[in-house]
């Protein structure tokens, strides 16, 4: 292992960023999460991801396939409850709404797609962004690709076992978790406004 | 159900862009379309980057609108210039080592049968003649003996397109192509013949010149596949780039084909005939 | 066919009441294969795995496993068996020597896809000239693969990892092959005392729906995705793709180094790992140490012992912990080109002397004094 640490820090990277996990980056355990690379408490990263995306300039949601298709119970609820997350923390969205590489121009004013996600991310000057509802292989494969060529920083709020790939990184995200997160968001611009 | 995977959810349906909202609205999901509707639907593959007048992308466009299921149909191909559309096409589309292609498709078609016992899933292979002939030769036979439940249609463009313009087993005799400097010097590959003792229950050959035969071969073939037996399609799908002809040509290439050498031929097995009597002779294709 | 009931992995691995036989490690396959609710198997035959899998089938036809079938070549198998998992089931199959790389494409497309396929590899010599006695060349091959790779010391060690393979591929953050592999014949044709749970207990089905990759049966969205590779342009944005996809499959295989460590114990077991003589090994060449270093004791000599159980990912780190104090490092191996000395030596970065041997191959067997000579031959320098 390499002595200092690797950290998952905002880009530009460079030509070809490493996998955070060949760096040594471990995945969080339910009730964990990922900042920069370090695992800490939940709790913490819900915490910075309000304070990222009310700080942002101009922060966009990325719903991925799992989230724009109405393809089994419970995900037209889930799909609601993220696009109120989204107003909330006063984000856009730009859908994602499957995998395969744009033919013959992608238009980055209304798509991301995860083969050339740097291409929406320059377009729109995303400073912040969030995943979801992206299968957890095409949301890797994305989150390198802009840490390499963009200083966009990446959020990731994962059902399965989260993304070292993203600068933050929930894991297991169910409706609870989405719950707990907009309450923060509602809160601390509470705070803000007060 | 399966047509779920094209419903999109209330809170985002408004931001997806508009090609998606047309698949949604216009697609062949919710009421397939065929060859007929052509034009009147958005189709699985809007945009592809083949070669003008390419003969195969036209092959793969009427192959795609004719598919009787859409929503439930998954394509299995391989390495080719098959893959250039595809690619782009809203279907599942599976593409691994070159040649595999009948392999891969055995072992979903018989995964999926046992996962959805109820429901349709077609698997069709779809690649050009190198893939089917050559390379993939003994993996294609060898499903159609073992009477995989799978339609495999041909996009034969008599050459090795993608790789640029080599001699192929289904080559005619004579042609000088890359890799065949003095002349191609066997026969085509009699694919279809082999299909027929190979025990496909049904085989036809067209070329695309004859869009409407296209769409009632491929539907049969995929019908008949579902719960006869492995089925088989040839098309011819002439290459503009490696024969250098005009891109305007392809099509008359292939009517005067379809008048000679390459005429159209069916087969349909007892058993087939039967079944296609019995449950779809009144169909309007 | 026995009533079977779910339980939990670790119940069924760790926990449950073990029955000992004094079975071949062919059949300790199929009491894996038996336990592990595997969707489909499909099989070609190959010395001296093909025992195995007739073993595989006999329980298909009682109804253990869904789907069976005989492939036509190593090639058709493998591919076959990557449909099965892109359809979204657990499949199984086994090959060796010749058939490994016969099938040999097909792996690197296997981890590409991200299929959590569980393969055997009973190994034996390569031609030419034809031999099917036992040797790990292949094993030298399947290294840059993209698999996970675990090397079974005995049948015990097979039938375990044959089915804690099964929960460590299909973890998504892992979700990629892993190939189990065994010395043939020395293992697959020789009976040994085998600890198995109870017949009526199995794992839990896989859930194709956690995959980090949709499936392939038009229930799950995006309706336009690609298995598997995807990009043929020339231009910076497709390079960059494939890359990071690659990058993702290497990932995945770190990944697995917890899993593994959770299921297997480690990645690695040492024995006396502050001696100044190690033996790093892995499969049978473990075995055959244990006795040289039996002999070496005998005579007063100090050597320890690393057996290696993870190949890919490999226990790099732990490595270099459990041979901290040595001055040399032995490597014994059943081949003739010394992959294992490779990947040890790669890994100790010329901090130890690592002896590449010795190494016997073509079939024949380890002597263990061969290895006693290697360890007195260190501790006297
Ligand atoms: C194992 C392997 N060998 C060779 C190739 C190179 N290759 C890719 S496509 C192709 C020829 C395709 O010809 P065909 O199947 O006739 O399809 P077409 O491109 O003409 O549509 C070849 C040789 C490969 N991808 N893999
Ligand atoms: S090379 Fe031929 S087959 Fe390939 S895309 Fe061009 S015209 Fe079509």
């Amino acid at each position: 292992m390499s002595i200092t640490p690797y950290r998952v820090l905002v880009g530009p990277e460079g030509y070809l960023p490493p996998a955070a996990a060949s760096r040594g980056i471990l995945l969080p355990e339910k009730g964990e999460a990922l900042i920069e690379g370090a695992i800490v408490p939940e709790e913490e990263a819900m915490q910075a991801i309000a304070t990222k995306l009310l700080s942002a300039k101009n922060p966009f949601f990325f719903p991925g396939p799992q989230l724009l298709w109405d393809w089994k119970e419970g995900v037209a609820l889930k799909a609601q409850a993220v696009k109120k997350l989204a107003d909330l923390a006063g984000a856009r969205v730009i859908p994602m709404p499957d995998y395969r590489p744009k033919y013959p121009m992608i238009n980055p004013a209304v798509e991301i797609n995860p083969n050339h996600p740097n291409l929406t991310i320059w377009h729109n000057k995303i400073d912040v962004c969030v995943f979801i509802g992206v299968h957890c292989h095409y949301a890797n494969m994305a989150l390198k690709i802009i840490r390499g060529g963009t200083s966009c920083y990446t959020i990731a709020l994962c059902g399965e076992a989260g993304h070292e790939d993203a600068m933050i990184s929930l894991c297991c995200m169910g409706m609870p978790e989405l719950a707990r997160l907009t309450e923060i968001i509602q809160s601390m611009k509470g705070e803000q406004a007060a | 159900m399966s047509i779920k995977v094209i419903k999109p959810t209330a809170a985002f349906a408004s931001l997806l862009p508009t090609e998606y909202l047309e698949l949604v609205a216009d697609g062949p999901y919710a009421s397939p379309k065929t060859i007929n509707d052509l034009g009147t639907f958005k189709e699985i593959i809007a945009e592809h980057p083949h070669c003008a007048g390419c003969g195969v992308a036209l092959g793969v466009r009427l192959t795609v609108a004719s598919l009787p299921a859409p929503a439930d149909t998954l394509i299995v191909g391989t390495a080719g210039c098959s893959f250039f559309g595809l690619a782009q096409a809203a279907l599942n589309y599976s593409c691994s080592a070159f040649g595999n292609q009948n392999a891969v498709a055995s072992g979903l078609k018989r995964m999926l049968k046992i996962r959805y016992p109820d429901t349709d899933k077609d698997v069709v292979v779809l690649v050009g003649d190198g893939g089917i002939a050559d390379i993939g030769l003994d993996l294609t036979l060898h499903s159609w003996f073992r009477r995989e439940k799978i339609a495999t249609i041909m996009v034969d463009n008599e050459v090795y397109g993608n790789t640029g313009g080599q001699e192929s087993g289904m080559t005619q005799e004579g042609q000088v192509l890359n890799m065949a400097p003095k002349g191609k010097n066997f026969a085509k590959i009699p694919v279809f013949e082999l299909a027929r003792v190979s025990g496909c229950v049904y085989g036809a050959r067209v070329t695309v010149a004859s869009p409407k035969k296209i769409g009632r071969v491929v539907r049969k073939a995929i019908l008949l596949a579902r719960e006869v037996g492995p089925t088989y399609v040839q098309i011819y799908t002439p290459c503009p780039t490696n024969f250098k002809f005009p891109p305007q040509q392809t099509i008359n290439i292939a009517k005067k084909a379809e008048e000679g050498y390459y005429s159209f031929q069916e087969f349909i097995s007892d058993d087939a005939q039967a079944y296609w009597e019995k449950n779809f002779a009144s169909s309007t294709m | 066919m026995i009533e079977q009931r779910v339980v939990a992995p670790e119940y069924l691995f760790n926990e449950a009441e073990r029955e000992e036989q004094f079975i071949t490690g062919s059949e300790a396959v199929r009491e894996a294969i038996k336990r592990a609710n595997v969707d489909m198997a499909i099989s070609y035959p190959i010395t001296p795995q093909s025992e195995s899998m007739h073993l595989v089938g006999d329980i298909y036809a009682e109804g253990y496993i869904k789907e069976y079938f005989r492939g036509e070549n190593e090639f058709a198998v493998m591919s076959s068996v990557a449909g099965a998992a892109m359809g979204g089931v657990r499949v199984f199959t086994a090959t060796g020597g010749p058939g490994t790389l016969r099938a040999f494409e097909a792996f690197p497309t296997w981890a590409g896809a991200r299929l959590p396929v569980v393969c055997a590899f009973m190994t034996r010599g390569i031609n030419s000239p034809l031999s099917i006695q036992p040797d790990t060349l292949e094993m030298a091959y399947m290294l840059d693969t993209g698999i996970i790779m675990l090397h079974a010391e005995n049948s015990q060690d097979l039938y375990d990892m044959i089915l804690q393979a099964f929960m460590i591929a299909e973890k998504p953050d892992v979700h990629i092959p892993v190939g189990v592999f065994v010395d043939g014949f020395f293992i697959t044709h020789t009976r040994d005392r085998v600890k198995i749970a109870p017949p009526d207990l199995k794992l839990p089905p896989y859930n194709p729906y956690s995959a980090p990759v949709p499936v392939m049966d038009m229930e799950n969205p995006p309706i336009r995705q690609m298995r598997d590779p995807f990009v043929m342009k020339s231009n910076f944005i497709s390079y960059a793709a494939h890359a990071s996809w690659q990058q993702e499959i290497l990932a995945a295989a770190e990944r697995s180094r917890r899993h593994i460590a959770h299921y297997l114990g480690n990645l690695l077991e040492a024995e006396n790992e502050t001696a100044p003589v190690m033996i790093v090994a892995s499969g049978t060449a473990v075995s055959q140490s244990r006795e040289a270093i039996e002999s070496a004791r005998q005579e007063g000599l100090d050597v320890g012992l690393v057996k290696l159980k993870s190949l890919r990912p490999f226990p790099t780190e732990e490595l270099k912990a459990m041979t901290a104090n040595a001055k040399a490092v032995i490597v014994p191996e059943f081949n003739r080109v010394g992959w294992l000395a490779r990947e040890v030596r790669a890994a100790l970065e010329a901090k130890v002397k690592v002896v590449g041997g010795p190494r016997v191959f073509g079939g024949m067997t380890m002597p263990p004094d061969l290895i006693l000579d290697e360890i007195r031959r260190c501790a006297n320098e």
